[in-house]
């Protein structure tokens, strides 16, 4: 463990030192929040309800949708890709710790920073805008857990992007493509009751949806007691299935690797 | 005219070496056609439901959403060089450039193409000339007059804009310009009719930050909505002043720069 504790507060100390770019991808993504806080309230300021939502309960949707996408947003997999580009990712291969291992210990200290500001910002949204649904303790206790299960889920799927670089040169196309796809399959564009029925069977027999999906609904109680519980397990499969097939990927990657010199 | 030529030879260059790279092409074509098809679906789920926001069609919406992604791919195709100008900067290699007997501004501008231009000049031209045959507009001289003003005094705001905020490089002096990067995503809440917002918000976007002039206004007076549809007739005149403010910031800039040094 300890290598990788040691990986994981070297992480959350270079986001600390880069503070403005930190800071300038959380205002990305708090610009955005602001265009969807002010459509959906558009939609339904005036007392509307939309697909089973009112103005209070999106609001709640957005800001968890806003949250999942703070956590694990773009450094793991760009700073990944540019080792693999450069062939620096030599470097790592020679180090006596698992690669897989050592990027989510990296993500993890990430995360830690990431929660902590994407929740100062939460808070000021609700103290600013109010009125939001508060789940009772016990499901609270479940949304904090399936919250906890984003940062692997969402580490794993831009892991497994970032090992993409071995085939390709420029990962800028690849991180827009999947921030696209995960966008919209994890209900963070759109939330998937506003789904038509066949791309919504589509989006929930897929990953994405644990990303976002399964933390709003635990949080807005839209599947009391069992359901909401199997949806945590249905995260924590992902994790595992997902660990493998990226542990898979990366043994036919690596055995594409050709650094020139060194 | 020389300068146009040189300017268009060495964005051809650019692309012909970034072509090399078929499968990087498509890719980047696929996720710009990714990215704004989840525009699209927000939009499209919206508008299954509800007829119109603020008294904005669809069909409307999807003209100030196509004009944004139009503009969008006009910039990455004649300005996409200037995202590479706090690196260039960073580096010193804005020495060579200064040595060379042509505007430096427009050596920046034409170092490099986006290759996701091509993706997002085709889903923005596609989506403009869909959403205007669905919106039965009466094609009269003075209408195909206005238009033929509007639509390059957009985009080039657009370009303009994007010149304007990579320019900060030159005091940020960091390797990658991430306000920049804020600063355009602030811009991507123009995609939407604009008095959803607050109206400080609105007042920003319309003057210090003109983002709402490359496409809301526009499309405002084009179509004759809504009770500010004649600001939109200043269109030129602020694309203009924002070509004379990407200008003067980027020499302004230039004037403070120091080499690296080596």
């Amino acid at each position: 463990m300890g290598p990788y504790r040691a990986m994981a507060r070297i992480a959350w100390r270079n986001a600390l030192a880069y503070r403005v770019p930190f800071l300038m991808s959380l205002s990305m993504m708090v610009f955005n929040l602001v265009a969807m806080f002010a459509l959906w309230q558009a939609l339904l300021g005036d007392g509307n309800s939309l697909a089973g939502f009112t103005w209070p309960q999106m609001k709640a949707y957005l800001l968890v949708s806003f949250f999942t996408n703070c956590l694990v947003s773009t450094f793991t997999d760009f700073a990944m890709a540019s080792r693999i580009r450069s062939g620096a990712v030599a470097v790592d291969l020679v180090k006596p710790v698992d690669y897989q291992k050592s990027r989510l210990a990296e993500a993890l200290g990430f995360a830690l920073l990431e929660a902590a500001a994407a929740a100062t910002v939460c808070a000021v949204v609700l103290v600013a805008f109010g009125g939001v649904p508060l789940p009772s303790p016990g499901r609270l206790a479940l949304f904090v857990a399936s919250l906890a299960a984003v940062v692997p889920l969402k580490f794993l799927i831009a892991y497994m992007c970032g090992l993409l670089c071995f085939w390709t040169q420029n990962y800028l196309g690849i991180s827009l493509a999947r921030g696209a796809v995960s966008g919209i399959l994890s209900g963070a564009t759109v939330p998937l009751a506003f789904f038509p029925a066949w791309l919504r069977q589509v989006a929930e027999v897929l990953p994405f949806q644990a990303v976002t999906n399964t933390p709003a609904m635990l949080f807005l109680g839209r599947n009391p007691g069992l359901p909401g519980a199997l949806a945590v397990a249905v995260q924590l499969l992902w994790i595992v299935a997902l660990w493998w097939l990226a542990r898979r990927l990366w043994h036919v990657a690596v055995r594409r690797l050709t650094v020139h010199g060194g | 005219m020389h300068t146009l030529r040189v300017y268009r030879r060495s964005l051809g260059a650019h692309l012909r070496a970034t072509l090399e790279y078929q499968a990087d092409f498509w890719i980047l074509v696929v996720a710009a056609v990714l990215t704004q098809g989840a525009g699209l679906l927000l939009i499209a789920t919206i508008f299954a439901r509800v007829p119109r926001i603020h008294g904005w069609g669809v069909w409307e919406v999807v003209l100030i959403f196509g004009m944004m992604v139009l503009a969008q791919g006009t910039s990455e195709l004649l300005a996409e060089g200037t995202w590479g100008l706090a690196g260039l900067i960073n580096r010193g290699e804005l020495d060579r450039m200064l040595l060379r007997p042509y505007p430096c501004l427009l050596q920046v501008c034409s170092s490099r193409v986006g290759m996701n231009a091509f993706g997002n000049l085709t889903v923005g031209g596609g989506l403009l000339v869909s959403a205007l045959a669905h919106l039965d507009v009466a094609w009269t001289p003075g209408r195909v007059a206005l238009a033929a003003v509007l639509l390059p005094s957009a985009l080039l705001i657009k370009v303009s804009l994007t010149v304007v905020a990579n320019s900060t490089s030159f005091w940020l002096r960091g390797a990658i310009n991430t306000f920049a990067g804020g600063l355009d995503q602030l811009g991507e809440l123009t995609k939407y009719p604009l008095s959803i917002y607050s109206v400080g918000l609105q007042a920003v976007l319309a003057t210090a930050l003109p983002f709402a002039f490359i496409g809301f206004f526009p499309v405002s007076v084009f179509l004759q909505h809504g009770r500010l549809a004649w600001v939109g007739l200043l269109t030129p005149l602020v694309a203009a002043w924002c070509v004379f403010l990407a200008v003067t910031v980027f020499s302004r800039g230039l004037r403070r720069y120091e080499s690296a040094g080596n």
